[in-house]
């Protein structure tokens, strides 16, 4: 095979300048050509084996999980889809009646978000304040395996959460992600949202769906401009 | 990273006209200076396949104690912070080991004719040798101090030449003068040198880079070499034809070096070059 | 042209690119026959030398012989090859160990005339470094030629100090071990094949040209156990007189190096001094195997006296001879002087009890001169396996074995390296494969740096750096000012914690008046050792390394490991 001496480089993971220096010395089975290096595969990977090191061909470390980073609330928001008037008085009711709206999941899934939505509401409530609550189960759902999605839900009559300032909860996001990092992107970009008091006297109006999303977009380009987040 | 500039002092005012010329091209081309203020007459530069040992003459100990204060007063002039390198290893007690990881180094061309020592009238086997191991171009000065203000490119076709155009082309990005390239073509060469650009994609540079391209399908070498610019960089490969050969026909970096007196810097088969 | 061309360039053929073993046993066997020349080329001249000085010894001014013959060996050191004086046996270790045995040309001939012109005239020196360092010299060349890489040319250095040992002693095994003991320090298959390649075939011209004889041959020997345990004795003298040996050139070596002459006049004063001993003692000059030869046939006839006086006038006549300039090595002094230790104290035993049936003197002989070799050059292989060769008895090897090893130990009690390694381990050069001290060698800082650190401007908003902090994934800024660049200081974030969480601060603070100014830092040419140092003395795990007063990257204990060990598993050889 033929290659140039930074892309071996990269492959074995070493310095450019590390590997140059082994060409030269003679350590590592890869002779110089001009620009080029030429070696055999199968050497060279039996050499970097017994050397603990690791040599891995483009191919296989391209593919690694593409959309994580790109994970953005928008999409996760589209996802979830909105809920008007949830029905209920406590924050049982008004959680069971949520999860049963959401619709890409089993009912045995269901049956388990429930579980684990109270279990969490248990610890401390998610009711973060301004009438607002985020619930989510503290461990993920094993069928929640590729996208996140959060649940807007706007409730009937406002709930009491007990939530940090004890004000009546009157909607909330159920967010579920399939990693803790994927979480707390989302829960920190919907956090930045929630912030702004005019978002909250928005919400307070049950806007629709399209006016909703028009909104999450203009936070989001927002957020992505400063990079805050 | 700024690019390094060897630089061996000779106390003495031929090597101040050397050093002159060294700050200047240091000056012009951003470079940093490392000067070595030699203590002994010889040391040796280990390069990758080979090791050098490079014999002074005696000229360059004189006065080692105002050595220092005279390389530093001539380098400030220009504004540059010298850089003084002191050999950390030896091979033998009088013999220190010079490292050679620069980006250029600097020969200095003088009246004495002993072939051996650095510095000879004429590029003699030892500079040679540097061309060939070195990954450096070597910055041949001109006899006394002597600006230039543009850069001309010997251009042949060959993979040194090669290497002269990319750092010719490294060079005009550096210092914005007019680049020159001359190309000696006899019957049917000038194809294989368009052929060669080609194949290095060099093309887009050329056409970018180089303010002219002068063909000379006439006349003799030597004499169209008039047409090089008097204040003018040169810029070569190595011509490596072997010993024989050289000494048969004579050697065309030895022609050129005899009948123009600018400054040369010539390129040899190691130097890496990043268009 | 480019086929024709290729043949300098055997590595890339396709037969050798995979493996390079084949190729390394083709070179040795050239590396072994060029070697083994140089080394018989050496040994004729001397032969011839002498022959042809031999009318002149009878001379009253003979003495100045070798005063003439050290200064002419100075001289063409110092005018005409440019080399400096010494055995040269340090320089080829040197090469080896930081410079992948890269040696020049001119020393694979220079110390062969040097030292054939010092001991041709009667210097007390021997002719075996000069010839090992011919021999690696010749080695790196022909690597060198062939385009080989570091690790290729290493065995090759070791393949031709292998050979010419080999050669000039008829003894195989001795070259290599003595090639992978002192010169190369490491025993590996990968290097042990071509060098045992090399000593074959160096062995093997010398014997086709010279004849395959046993260079002290000697009777039968019988040795009880009453004779083993006195070899104890025997060792402890050899161990103090290879001590003495070592402290004499020291010091001659020191005094000359101040006499205010030019070298080659140093040079011929100590020639003459080592003539005006030898007018009395002739035993002293040159390298002396043929006294050897007398010892070992118990043919000697001095008494104890003479002896002992010769054994120390030789250490005596050895340390002038080198101490002044002359150049040679001291494997063949110190057999001469161990077989005159090995033989004074065997008449001291013979004088105190008379009455025990001691073995023929001869067995002494031999057994000082593995002593005195083996605490020389602290390399007890080499000693006993170049003794069972040169005197082909494979009986003494008992005894052989507990004097070797008993006055290594001893002298390594006194003197920390061997006379070989003394100069290199002082100065810190030598670096052994697979040491600490070659590893940090090897590495150096460019390769360590990281640069994913985020540079911040002196004129920046504490506000500002909030963002970038958010960014980063480092602990560390770097602060450059905002025209030139320069590196100006650091910001730890561990100092400025308590302002990060302080928004009043945001607005107020430059981070010019938070930054340390105070930071070690080191250059891109620095040396691992010395910065692994700083590290250590001022208890920190990382620095910046700034480069023409620019910030070029971070240096960290963390990624020094990470590199040091892939370093150390790339070092093992097979």
């Amino acid at each position: 095979m033929k290659l140039a001496i930074n892309e071996i480089a990269k492959y074995l993971d070493l310095p450019v300048n590390t590997v140059e220096r082994w060409i030269r010395q003679g350590k590592i089975p890869v002779h110089r050509d001009g620009p080029d290096c030429i070696f055999k595969k199968s050497i060279l990977k039996k050499w970097a084996v017994s050397r603990n090191l690791s040599f891995t061909l483009p191919k296989n470390s391209e593919t690694k999980h593409p959309g994580i980073e790109m994970e953005n609330l928008l999409p996760a928001i589209k996802r979830g889809g909105l809920i008007h008037n949830t029905k209920g008085d406590s924050v049982n009711a008004v959680l069971k009646a949520a999860v049963d709206k959401i619709g890409m999941l089993s009912a045995d899934a269901k049956k388990e978000l429930y579980e684990r939505l109270l279990e969490r509401e248990r610890l401390t409530s998610t009711g973060i304040g301004n009438g607002v609550a985020i619930p989510h189960p503290r461990t993920q759902l094993p069928e929640v395996k590729e996208n996140a999605s959060i649940t807007t839900c706007f409730l009937e009559e406002p709930v009491d959460f007990s939530a940090v300032d004890d004000k009546p909860v009157f909607v909330m996001f159920i967010l579920l992600s399939p990693s803790v990092k994927i979480h707390l992107r989302l829960l920190s970009r919907l956090a930045f949202c929630l912030r702004d008091e005019s978002f909250v006297k928005f919400l307070r109006t049950t806007p629709d769906t399209d006016a909703f999303f028009e909104r999450i977009a203009a936070f989001e380009k927002q957020i992505d401009k400063t990079d805050a987040l | 990273m700024e690019a390094q500039l060897f630089h061996i002092f000779r106390n003495t005012p031929l090597g101040r006209e050397t050093l002159f010329q060294s700050t200047y091209f240091c000056s012009k081309t951003g470079a940093a200076i490392n000067i070595y203020v030699p203590e002994f007459t010889k040391f040796l530069m280990y390069f990758e396949n080979d090791v050098i040992q490079i014999n002074l003459d005696e000229s360059y100990l004189t006065a080692p104690g105002s050595a220092l204060e005279h390389a530093t007063e001539v380098v400030m002039q220009k504004n540059i912070k010298p850089k003084f390198i002191k050999p950390k290893h030896f091979t033998a007690s009088t013999l220190p080991d010079i490292p050679t990881g620069f980006d250029f180094m600097c020969c200095p061309r003088s009246i004495s004719d002993l072939s051996s020592k650095i510095g000879i009238g004429y590029i003699g086997p030892r500079v040679r040798r540097i061309v060939k191991s070195a990954r450096f171009p070597v910055l041949i000065t001109s006899p006394v101090y002597k600006e230039w203000s543009s850069i001309t490119v010997f251009f042949g076709g060959s993979a040194n030449a090669v290497n002269a155009l990319k750092l010719g082309f490294r060079i005009k990005r550096a210092t914005k003068m007019p680049l020159y390239i001359f190309t000696q073509a006899e019957k049917g060469h000038k194809k294989t040198c368009k052929d060669v650009i080609k194949h290095e994609n060099l093309e887009k540079e050329m056409e970018q880079l180089a303010d002219r391209w002068q063909i000379f399908e006439k006349g003799k070498f030597e004499e169209n070499l008039y047409k090089v610019p008097h204040d003018s960089l040169v810029v070569l490969g190595a011509y490596g034809h072997g010993f024989i050969k050289d000494i048969v026909f004579g050697s065309k970096m030895e022609k050129i070096q005899s009948t123009v007196s600018n400054n040369l810097l010539i390129v040899g088969p190691n130097y890496t070059a990043t268009v | 042209m480019h086929s024709l061309k290729s043949w300098r360039y055997p590595a890339k053929w396709i037969l050798f690119r995979t493996d390079d073993r084949l190729l390394l046993i083709f070179i040795a066997v050239i590396v072994g026959i060029c070697s083994s020349l140089a080394a018989i080329l050496l040994n004729r001249s001397l032969i011839a030398i002498l022959s042809w000085l031999h009318p002149f010894r009878q001379i009253w001014w003979a003495f100045v012989l070798p005063g003439i013959g050290a200064a002419m060996s100075s001289l063409f050191l110092e005018k005409i090859v440019n080399e400096g004086a010494g055995h040269g046996v340090p320089e080829v270790v040197y090469s080896v160990s930081r410079y992948g045995g890269l040696m020049r040309f001119r020393s694979s001939f220079s110390r062969l005339i040097s030292s054939c012109l010092t001991i041709g005239s009667g210097g007390s020196a021997g002719p075996e470094a000069p010839v090992v360092m011919s021999g690696a010299a010749i080695g790196s060349n022909i690597a060198k030629f062939f385009s080989l890489n570091d690790r290729q040319r290493v065995a090759l250095v070791g393949c031709g100090a292998a050979a010419a040992i080999s050669s000039i002693f008829n003894a195989p095994i001795a070259g290599m071990i003595f090639s992978m003991e002192v010169i190369l320090g490491e025993w590996s298959s990968a290097y042990l094949i071509p060098i045992a390649i090399a000593s074959v075939a160096g062995t093997e011209v010398s014997r086709i040209l010279q004849g395959n004889q046993i260079v002290f041959s000697h009777r039968h020997f019988d040795i009880d156990l009453m004779n083993i345990v006195v070899c104890l004795g025997l060792a402890i003298i050899t161990a103090a007189a290879s001590i003495l040996l070592t402290r004499m050139i020291k010091y001659m070596n020191g005094k000359y190096g101040k006499a205010p002459v030019p070298l080659w006049m140093r040079a011929a004063l100590g020639g003459c001094t080592v003539g005006l001993i030898g007018l009395f003692f002739p035993v002293v000059l040159g390298e002396g195997y043929n006294s050897i030869h007398m010892m070992i046939e118990g043919v000697f006839a001095q008494g104890f006296i003479i002896v002992v006086l010769a054994a120390f006038l030789k250490i005596l006549a050895t340390s002038l001879t080198l101490g002044s300039g002359g150049s040679g090595g001291i494997f063949a002094p110190c057999l001469v002087i161990g077989s005159f230790t090995g033989l004074a104290y065997h008449r001291g035993l013979v004088l105190l009890w008379p009455s025990v049936s001691w073995v023929n003197e001869g067995c002494f002989a031999l057994l000082g001169m593995a002593g005195l070799i083996s605490g020389m050059l602290q390399a007890p292989m080499t000693a006993i396996f170049l003794i069972v060769e040169i005197t082909g008895g494979y009986e003494v090897i008992l005894p052989l074995i507990i004097v070797s090893t008993i006055s290594t130990t001893f002298c390594r009690y006194i003197e920390s390296a061997s006379f070989y390694l003394k100069d290199l381990t002082e100065k810190g050069h030598l670096l052994r494969p697979r040491t600490d001290a070659r590893v940090l060698t090897e590495l150096n800082v460019r390769e360590l740096l990281e640069t994913d650190c985020i540079g911040v401007k002196q004129n920046m908003l504490l506000r500002d750096f909030i963002n970038i902090v958010k960014k980063s994934h480092r602990n560390y800024f770097p602060v450059e000012d905002e025209k030139t660049g320069h590196f100006l200081g650091m910001i730890y974030l561990d100092d400025i914690r308590p302002y990060l969480f302080n928004p009043g601060m945001y607005d107020a603070v430059l981070l010019g008046q938070i930054m340390d100014i105070n930071v070690q830092t080191v250059a891109l040419d620095d040396d691992l050792t010395e910065i692994l140092d700083i590290m250590d003395i001022n208890h920190l795990y990382s620095m910046p390394v700034v480069a023409d007063n620019k910030f070029a990257g971070m240096i960290s204990k963390a990624t020094l490991l990470n590199q040091y060990r892939k370093e150390l598993m790339v070092q093992a050889n097979d």
